[in-house]
């Protein structure tokens, strides 16, 4: 039995049945995904509340990888990949025709499995979003360096050495330098897909008060498959079992008194 | 034994020797041919030689060997030549050159070995190196300045050397005044009558437009008429000075000092004077143009169309090979049809060259380039200004037969970049055509350059598709120069590979040439291992900047 002790940095409770719009920052509703022929999501609903950290729990291929791509629209570019249902930002179907994917992602940032620097230096990659959107003035670029670094706490590391190859970092560092390079277009919420999944248990630690500190600017969604960093970062949990969205709780109510037989099973290590 | 078997040891070396084999194979060829080749710039002893003939009586012949062979006796006897007691199955036969071409029949004549009863390397020997026939060995008698003796016996070398770098100098002057003005002017004069052709053409001739070409034209005439002036006026002064020689028929002969480029006395040099030749003359032979019909002097010419054929074909090719890499890679669907163009593409590199010479020459030349001068050049027809083999089409024709491979690296590029940094990219809210051209081409970079490393490998060895579309024996002018627009992708130019081909198989002396043939291989691969080593040198430097995430 794994001994999952909730923190104490967890944020009031809410009532995620019932969240008020200004609370709300994505709502999913009936949300069905195929993959060709094969069914990957079933019918999920569930309210992503602001300015908090949503965890996706679930063994491996339970499809919280999958939904957290439906957020910002990462299965576009899966073609045999087919969406039914609605993801609400703001009041609008992300899914509309009338919705730029691209403009989405700025507003909906993302952070993968393993760091995924680009071949620029620190400077660049920081700055690589900015640039998109056609912002060229030095002074600027310096200032949301400074400010996504500090925010990433990557900035005391690495303030001398802005220009050097992104490569010279180690795994830790570049995966809070691409988190850097995702805030620093200021994006409302920030997907987070097992960030710390390839490193080490320091670098692990690091990114995972990174996280707490974040949630104070953006929304945050993390998808883990460590039990220990969704009780210990995560004020709302939902466990996902086989495409499904099984129970979706607030932490401490997950992990210590689940309603679902389960996600007992799972948070007790029985299955997963 | 099984054991040895068992043990992968066999496999070893059967890997191994191949390897091996291929090394040997490499670096034979590349040691015959650079061995060959650079010898031919040595300074070889002058011998001087009597010979005593089959009817007893001696001649003396004078010159270099070129080439020692042993043939058996009989093939001689067999020819009529008898040798008195001589018992040996074989003997040696000496090939020398010995020059006079104006005055002997044949400046290389076949010598047996047991013919020759002295043979000496006197030290006053001289060979001189003229603009026409060849070498001239001989002693040196006198130096004539308008007819008047100028030696004295003491220093007669040295003064020949100043008369000689005098005419040198005088003709540079001469050939300086054609090539640069006087060109220049004719280019001008041509371009005033095509205008006149054009505004004839056009119906917009009007007396004032022809006065106006017509005083144009005067003034250029008068122009020519004075650099022609001082044009005869150099010749003249060339052809003041005369030196008389005493050739291997024993008779005093008076040369022109003007035909005369250098001359030296190998017998007389020490090493480092031998070696300081040879690297002159290595210099002059990449620096000078051809002369009696490519035969002698350099290649600059040939070098030159290589290398700017190649880099014009270069510019052609990798933006064609890369945009369609990327549309078959990153945009067309991945269906049956990508499936047949992708096989299409990789089945275009097997076919044979000389294919392409054909389509090139038909497509190209004929209709597009004969079109482009019905609609742009109309003035110069029936004269074709695009509508015949040049840079141009050959370029592009060589960049049609590399465009698969540069196609076939590139997509290699592309599909090695690691999916994670597309999807960084998209993420930050690129679109699919930023992400390619600030993450992915970059990338992609190095496997762009091995595309275009073998593509410049494949079209610089190239010749049979060039002979079709542009390449010539000798260009009379380089397809750049100082006449406006300096690029003439019109004209037709000199390529190293068809050089060693038309001195190798189509010069009226195949003897004299095949040093040539050799020194102008071992300079064809030069410049094609230049070319790729620059070509991987920068692709180095963008892997190791572009070096993607391995951790």
């Amino acid at each position: 039995m794994i001994s999952v002790t909730p923190t104490e940095n967890q944020a009031e409770r809410l009532d995620l049945e019932n969240l008020s719009a200004e609370e709300t920052a994505l709502e999913i509703r009936n949300l069905n995904l195929h993959y060709g022929d094969a069914q990957a999501l079933y019918d999920i609903s569930m309210a992503i509340p602001k300015n908090r950290v949503t965890a996706f729990i679930g063994p491996s291929g339970c499809g919280k990888s999958t939904l957290l791509r439906c957020i910002n629209r990462m299965n576009d570019l899966v073609e045999i990949c087919r969406i039914s249902g609605e993801i609400r930002l703001h009041e609008k179907n992300i899914y509309d025709k009338d919705v730029d994917a691209a403009a989405l992602r700025r507003n909906v940032g993302m952070v993968f499995q393993r760091p995924n620097p680009f071949p620029k230096s620190i400077y660049e990659n920081v700055v690589y979003g900015m640039r998109l959107q056609g912002v060229n003035d030095r002074r600027t670029l310096d200032e949301v360096v400074e400010r996504s670094l500090k925010g990433a706490a990557l900035w005391e590391e690495v303030k001398d050495r802005l220009n050097a190859s992104a490569f010279s970092l180690s795994g830790g560092q570049q995966q809070r330098l691409v988190i850097a390079r995702a805030i620093a277009i200021e994006p409302e919420v920030l997907l987070l897909d097992e960030p710390t999944s390839a490193l080490d248990p320091i670098s692990t630690l690091t990114i995972e008060e990174l996280i707490t500190d974040l949630k104070e600017k953006y929304t945050v969604v993390i998808v883990t498959h460590n039990m220990q960093q969704a009780a210990r970062v995560s004020d709302q949990t939902a466990f996902m079992y086989m495409g499904k969205l099984i129970e979706y709780a607030d932490t401490n109510t997950l992990f210590t008194t689940p309603s679902q037989k389960q996600t007992e099973d799972y948070i007790t290590g029985r299955y997963g | 034994m099984k054991q040895w078997f068992k043990s992968g040891k066999p496999w070893i070396w059967l890997t191994a020797g191949s390897v091996s084999i291929s090394l040997i194979a490499v670096l034979g060829l590349l040691i015959l041919i650079g061995w060959r080749g650079l010898s031919f710039f040595w300074p070889a002893q002058i011998h001087e030689m009597e010979v005593r003939a089959n009817d007893g009586s001696t001649s003396t012949i004078i010159g270099e060997i070129y080439e020692t062979e042993s043939i058996p006796i009989e093939r001689l006897q067999e020819s009529g030549v008898a040798l008195d007691n001589f018992n040996e199955p074989t003997l040696e036969r000496w090939l020398i050159k010995v020059g006079n071409r104006e005055y002997v029949p044949l400046d290389f004549s076949w010598v047996l070995e047991p013919q020759i009863v002295r043979d000496e390397t006197p030290a006053d020997l001289a060979v001189f190196e003229r603009t026409k026939d060849g070498n001239f060995y001989g002693y040196v008698v006198d130096v004539l300045e308008d007819g008047v003796s100028v030696a004295e016996q003491r220093s007669i070398r040295e003064v020949l050397r100043q008369r000689i770098e005098r005419a040198v100098e005088l003709n540079g002057q001469a050939t300086d005044l054609q090539d640069s003005e006087i060109s220049a002017i004719n280019y001008q004069l041509n371009q005033l009558r095509l205008e006149r052709r054009a505004l004839e053409l056009a119906g917009n001739l009007t007396p004032a437009e022809e006065a106006r070409i017509a005083a144009e034209e005067e003034q250029l005439r008068q122009d020519y008429k004075v650099l022609e002036e001082q044009l005869f006026a150099l010749r003249d002064k060339a052809s003041r000075d005369q030196v008389q020689v005493r050739d291997m028929r024993g008779e005093v002969v008076t040369l022109p000092m003007y035909r005369m480029l250098a001359v030296h006395f190998p017998n007389d040099m020490g090493f480092f004077a031998k070696l300081g030749h040879f690297f002159v003359q290595i210099g002059k032979f990449v620096s000078q143009d051809p002369r009696e019909a490519n035969t002698e002097g350099g290649v600059f010419p040939a070098i030159f169309g290589t290398v700017f054929m190649v880099l014009l074909m270069s510019v052609i090719v990798t933006p064609f090979g890369v945009v369609a890499a990327i549309y078959l890679h990153e945009y067309a669907g991945k269906n049956a049809i990508t499936r047949l163009i992708r096989i299409a593409v990789i089945n275009l590199a097997g076919v044979p060259s000389i294919v392409y010479g054909v389509f090139g020459l038909g497509f190209f030349v004929y209709m597009v380039g004969g079109s482009l001068d019905q609609i742009f050049y109309p003035e110069a027809l029936p004269n074709p200004t695009f509508g015949t083999p040049g840079v141009m089409w050959a370029a592009i024709t060589l960049a049609i037969l590399t465009l698969p491979v540069v196609i076939v690296s590139t997509e290699e590029g592309l599909s090695r970049i690691p999916s994670t940094l597309r999807e960084g990219s998209l993420a930050l809210g690129a679109t699919k055509a930023e992400t390619l051209w600030r993450i992915i081409i970059p990338m992609a970079s190095p496997a762009i350059m091995t595309g275009l490393i073998l593509a410049v490998a494949r079209a610089a060895g190239e010749v049979a598709p060039l002979m079709l579309v542009g390449v010539v024996k000798s260009a009379p002018m380089l397809p750049v120069d100082g006449n406006f627009p300096y690029f003439h992708l019109d004209r037709k130019f000199m390529h190293l590979g068809f050089h060693i081909y038309d001195v190798g198989f189509q010069s009226p002396n195949v003897e004299a040439a095949r040093p040539l043939v050799y020194a102008t291989s071992f300079l064809l691969v030069t410049i094609i291992i230049g070319l790729n080593l620059t070509a991987i040198g920068v692709r180095n430097h963008l892997r190791e900047k572009y070096r993607s995430l391995e951790h």
